[in-house]
């Protein structure tokens, strides 16, 4: 478990890239437009993406969030916006 | 072939929830459960969380360090409910909210961080509660019948959401049974709303334990999304 106070986008990405779906590349979308992923498999996702940075950085975060749902832009969109926005939550 | 699952029920200091919890422990279960109450169970096998089912930090916190400790959840037991019994023009905000808050809202927060743990497994059981009062559609339960007919629909659309991932929920409608719950209820009012069910009696426990134990046997992977209410009253 990383305890540092300060988490790196490099190590958080690391997770999210773990922990993509097959058939899901790094650099594209992974949820909206014409990504392959459907909201269940969103949901997959997610729950899994929430367990393994519990396990990773020890926080239990809820990644479907008021914050998450409420922007113009996905988070959920790739895993560039996605790893700034669990950054953005760890850091809290 | 029920032994060993690993069981969180809400509500379980007393009543349905006490009596459920002990119905498992004594199988060989393994249970968690909470309440804001201290815990009335001192048995091996049995984990107690004091909290409001309401609070969604200290809820997400619970269900995952169950998940954390047993590696899964087999089966959710939704019993945490309020009651409040009062003419609709003589009920407050407050107490709209804080049923809400109980029986909806926590039913709420419960299905959804289980079923993420449920989900990754590929199984699971959850068990919603909800009352006689909704389809009876019971004169001075106007919050608690409103609050469990949002349980009923929460339970019918999170059935089919988690369709394709083999965790199923129902939930079950109790008639009244002796437990706290209804012991302000004045014994006339009890004997007309008795009066309308098919079989007019006060349930027991053993009733309600029943119906929970088909949703949650592994044998009921093909039942989803159903409410069964006990003393034949048809919803």
């Amino acid at each position: 478990m990383d305890t540092s106070s300060i988490v790196s986008a490099d190590s958080v990405r690391e997770v999210i890239v773990e922990t993509l779906p097959p058939g899901i590349d790094q650099q594209g979308r992974i949820f909206g437009g014409d990504a392959p992923l459907d909201s269940l498999g969103l949901v997959n996702f997610l729950a899994d993406l929430e367990y393994k940075l519990a396990e990773r950085f020890g926080r239990d975060l809820v990644l479907a969030s008021e914050r998450a749902m409420s922007r113009k832009n996905s988070p959920f969109r790739d895993v560039a916006a996605l790893t700034d926005y669990v950054v953005e939550l760890l850091g809290e | 072939m029920n032994q060993q699952r690993v069981i969180l029920i809400t509500g379980t200091s007393r009543g349905i929830g006490l009596g459920l919890a002990r119905h498992y422990l004594k199988l060989g279960d393994t249970v968690c459960g909470c309440s804001r109450a201290e815990s009335a169970i001192d048995e091996p096998g049995y984990t107690h969380f004091g909290l409001d089912v309401a609070d969604e930090p200290r809820v997400v916190a619970m269900v995952r360090s169950v998940a954390r400790k047993h590696g899964r959840i087999d089966v959710l037991i939704n019993n945490a409910g309020i009651a409040s019994m009062n003419h609709a023009l003589l009920s407050t905000g407050a107490t709209a909210k804080s049923i809400f808050a109980t029986n909806f809202h926590g039913t709420f927060l419960f299905c959804r961080e289980v079923a993420k743990v449920m989900i990754r497994r590929k199984t699971g059981r959850i068990i919603n509660f909800t009352t006689v009062a909704t389809p009876l559609r019971l004169e001075g339960e106007s919050l608690y019948a409103a609050s469990k007919a949002a349980v009923e629909s929460l339970t019918e659309v999170f059935a089919r959401e988690l369709g394709p991932t083999g965790v199923t929920v129902n939930a079950v409608g109790p008639t009244p049974t002796p437990t706290d719950l209804i012991k302000s209820v004045p014994k006339a009012k009890m004997d007309a709303l008795l009066a309308r069910q098919a079989i007019a009696k006060l349930g027991s426990i053993e009733d309600v334990i029943n119906v929970v134990d088909f949703f949650a046997s592994p044998r009921s992977a093909f039942v989803t999304g159903q409410v069964v209410y006990l003393g034949g009253v048809v919803g």
